[in-house]
């Protein structure tokens, strides 16, 4: 078996399986450790306007801190939204999509997707390197932090290289990027990579269970 | 033609003129994919070689990589190199049949002990040798013995080479590669289903020329013909990069001739010299006939998964499986949740008699 | 009923090989003129898309030259319009392309006689004008003999 058979076959196929498996697992054991129910009245009964309305608050910039947290907040989202349409547009990423779930979607040209990854893994390196020189970064940075940060880049990188056919020939390019993928799978249920699956959610359930008590969130 | 001819004194004494002969190595030296340059090398080498012995043996093959060579009935170059060795045994084009053929073959290893060049196309089975056999003896018997006293192999298309069709999942005869067998001599890896002619014709031309094996790849095939991908050499590469693919085999984008990569081109982890050289003396290949490239000179072509599915997509997707996943994780979930509270009950109740 | 020509199929691409290789041919040119050595491109070694080896005939043109060469088929070799650039084409007997190369020369290696064949022309003339000599001679070159069908008891040819 070659090592592209590898990582389009059994690789892929763990991979996708721990996925499933943490994701679901922290989802439901979240949802399921509730706190106490409250017992008192409730104040107001548009909890979930209430959350929605939160999600939102919490997403947008309008910010006491916004002076100084801006630079890392306005990067946060180029890099976060650069990603998603390089991952989500490519026409191979589509093809790859397509043989898991069963459909596909239309894609961007290829220049605009170079572009975009180009752009974010700029953006993540550059936030990387703030993040271990940094003083205060540097202190609350954990082996956690790294790890995640270190899945998205390496696929990034390998991505580029494998679409620019340089280094290596294409096979193994191919097989190191879907390895670096699989990668990025196993993990993200266990680290803070999980905040993808979390963020909304918990940002909801705080503007439901605080409107509730009739507290702007 | 004598044997201890040269091949200049062969084409001569065939009416071949000076600039007849230096046509043919003008067209031998761009088929071995040689620059201009090497031509008068080549003519000099060529003027002087000897015709080499050739025993071909034929085993569990379709006979496409004989009739590969063969297509051409009017003479040609690149017939000249074939009519320049002495082909002194092979099964589709002999006229010999039965034990006198046999003992041709025997006949020519001994008077050539050392210095005959073996070409062998289609893979031998072990799991039976019954499945396949020539005058009685096994595939793998016949190889060992014929290899034993060449001077070396050509493994002639993907069956020789890697095993090819037969040795595709599951593999029921036991079908093998030559090199999987024959350790000992130097093997030259044609593979191709079938190879390009010319690329047959070059490496025994190379053979004619120089007396040695041409420099091979790590899979041993002829680093001249093997060496680049078809997708870095393909002329729709430029569709690959603006991300111009053709979703189906009708629509507008394959009209236009645009990438296959979306409907299962194997182009860019293909090693093979169809994009430059083409097939049917140039006249095209599968891509520019429209059907994505089935990589089919690479070992396992056949297993991995089909050839209309994309590179990118995985191999696996077992919808089950993630269901299976899925409900497995949400189980632990809860039950990681339901042993939580359980514990935080547990303390509360213990705080509760404790404090009162 | 329609036929496979009907079929519309547009290639619109191209590989870009186009143009480098005439920048090639001027460099080639170049030093042709200043006396050094011609060179000789491949055609076959670079990858064309359909069409782009008219587009280069075309640009090339036709020039004044055009010889025709019967060596193991027909052979081509043309001035195109630019002197000194030679379109050289290998067939096989039966028409197919064997060969194709561009070459940049004062005058192409294969439109040369050759010195082997001019040797061989001397043994032959020499071998006829004994025959008409009425003197009876073998062949001077015994390679020769397999080739022609010489009758050492010719009768008087005059």
């Amino acid at each position: 078996m070659t090592l592209l058979d590898f990582a389009r076959g059994p690789a892929l196929q763990w991979s996708l399986i721990i996925l499933v498996f943490g994701v679901m697992w922290r989802i439901i054991g979240a949802l399921l450790i509730m706190a106490k129910k409250d017992l008192s009245k409730p104040r107001r009964k548009t909890m979930l306007r209430d959350g929605l309305k939160t999600i939102a608050t919490r997403s947008l910039p309008e910010h006491q801190f916004e002076k100084r947290i801006r630079f890392q907040h306005l990067s946060g989202y180029a890099w976060h939204i650069a990603l998603f349409i390089s991952v989500l547009f490519f026409a191979p990423h589509i093809m790859f999509f397509e043989s898991v779930l069963g459909f596909g979607w239309p894609h961007l040209p290829n220049p605009v997707i170079l572009g975009t990854a180009a752009v974010s893994l700029a953006i993540l390196l550059a936030l990387l390197i703030r993040r271990a020189s940094h003083p205060v970064q540097r202190l609350i940075s954990n082996v956690d932090d790294y790890i995640s940060i270190l899945v998205v880049i390496v696929p990034l990188i390998t991505g580029i290289l494998a679409f620019a056919h340089v280094g290596a020939r294409y096979e193994t390019l191919l097989a190191i990027h879907l390895l670096s993928v699989e990668a990025l799978f196993v993990w993200f249920p266990f680290g803070k990579l999980m905040h993808t699956a979390l963020t909304f959610p918990s940002r909801f359930d705080a503007g439901a269970s605080f409107g509730r008590k009739g507290v702007k969130a | 033609m004598h044997k201890d001819q040269t091949l200049g004194e062969y084409l001569h004494a065939h009416g071949v003129s000076r600039r007849g002969f230096l046509k043919f190595c003008s067209a031998t030296a761009s088929l071995m994919a040689l620059p201009p340059s090497a031509i008068a090398q080549v003519a000099e080498a060529l003027a002087a070689a000897r015709r080499p012995s050739v025993i071909w043996l034929s085993f569990q093959e379709c006979t496409g990589c004989t009739e590969s060579l063969t297509r051409s009935h009017a003479p040609t170059v690149e017939s000249l190199i074939f009519d320049a060795i002495s082909l002194d045994y092979h099964h589709t084009l002999q006229a010999a049949a039965g034990e006198g053929a046999e003992a041709a073959r025997m006949a020519a290893m001994e008077e050539n002990e050392g210095s005959y060049l073996l070409v062998v196309d289609g893979s031998i089975p072990l799991a039976n040798p019954g499945y396949s056999t020539i005058a009685g003896i096994s595939n793998l018997d016949m190889l060992k013995e014929t290899a034993a006293n060449a001077a070396a192999v050509i493994a002639v298309g993907t069956c020789a080479a890697f095993g090819g069709l037969p040795h595709a999942n599951p593999n029921p005869t036991g079908a093998v590669s030559v090199s999987d067998i024959i350790t000992d001599k130097p093997i030259i890896n044609v593979s191709g289903c079938p190879p390009i002619p010319v690329v047959i014709t070059g490496v025994l031309a190379h053979f004619l020329t120089f007396g040695t094996i041409p420099e091979l790849d790590e899979l041993g095939r002829p680093a001249a013909f093997f060496g680049q991908n078809i997708h870095d050499r393909c002329y729709r590469r430029p569709f690959y990069e603006r991300g111009k693919f053709a979703h189906t085999f009708d629509d507008e984008g394959a009209r236009k001739g645009w990438c296959l990569y979306e409907l299962g081109c194997k182009g860019p982890t293909t090693y093979n010299a169809c994009a430059t050289l083409k097939w049917n003396e140039g006249t095209s290949y599968p891509i520019g006939s429209g059907h994505g490239c089935l990589g089919c000179s690479e070992p396992d072509f056949w297993d991995h998964g089909s050839f209309y599915t994309p590179i990118a997509a995985g191999l696996w997707g077992s919808r089950e499986a993630l269901i299976g996943a899925a409900a497995a994780g949400a189980a632990i979930g809860v039950g990681s949740a339901l042993a939580a509270r359980a514990r935080k009950k547990k303390t509360q109740a213990n705080e509760e008699a404790t404090s009162s | 009923m329609s036929s496979l020509k009907d079929i519309p199929v547009g290639i619109e691409t191209t590989t870009g090989n186009v143009e480098p290789l005439l920048h090639e041919i001027r460099h080639a040119l170049r030093r042709v003129a200043d006396g050094k050595e011609g060179t000789v491109i491949d055609l076959r070694s670079l990858p064309l898309a359909p069409g782009e080896e008219e587009r280069i005939e075309a640009v090339l043109g036709e020039g004044e030259v055009r010889a025709e060469i019967n060596a193991l088929g027909p052979t081509v070799i043309s001035e195109t319009s630019y002197a000194g650039v030679w379109l050289v084409t290998h067939r096989n007997d039966d028409g197919t392309l064997v060969a194709q190369f561009i070459e940049v020369t004062r005058c192409p290696e294969l439109l040369k006689s050759q010195e082997a064949d001019i040797e061989r022309g001397i043994c032959r003339l020499e071998n006829e004008l004994a025959v008409r000599n009425k003197v009876v001679e073998f062949p001077l070159d015994s390679k020769d003999a397999e080739k022609r069908n010489y009758d050492a008891q010719r009768p008087n040819t005059g």
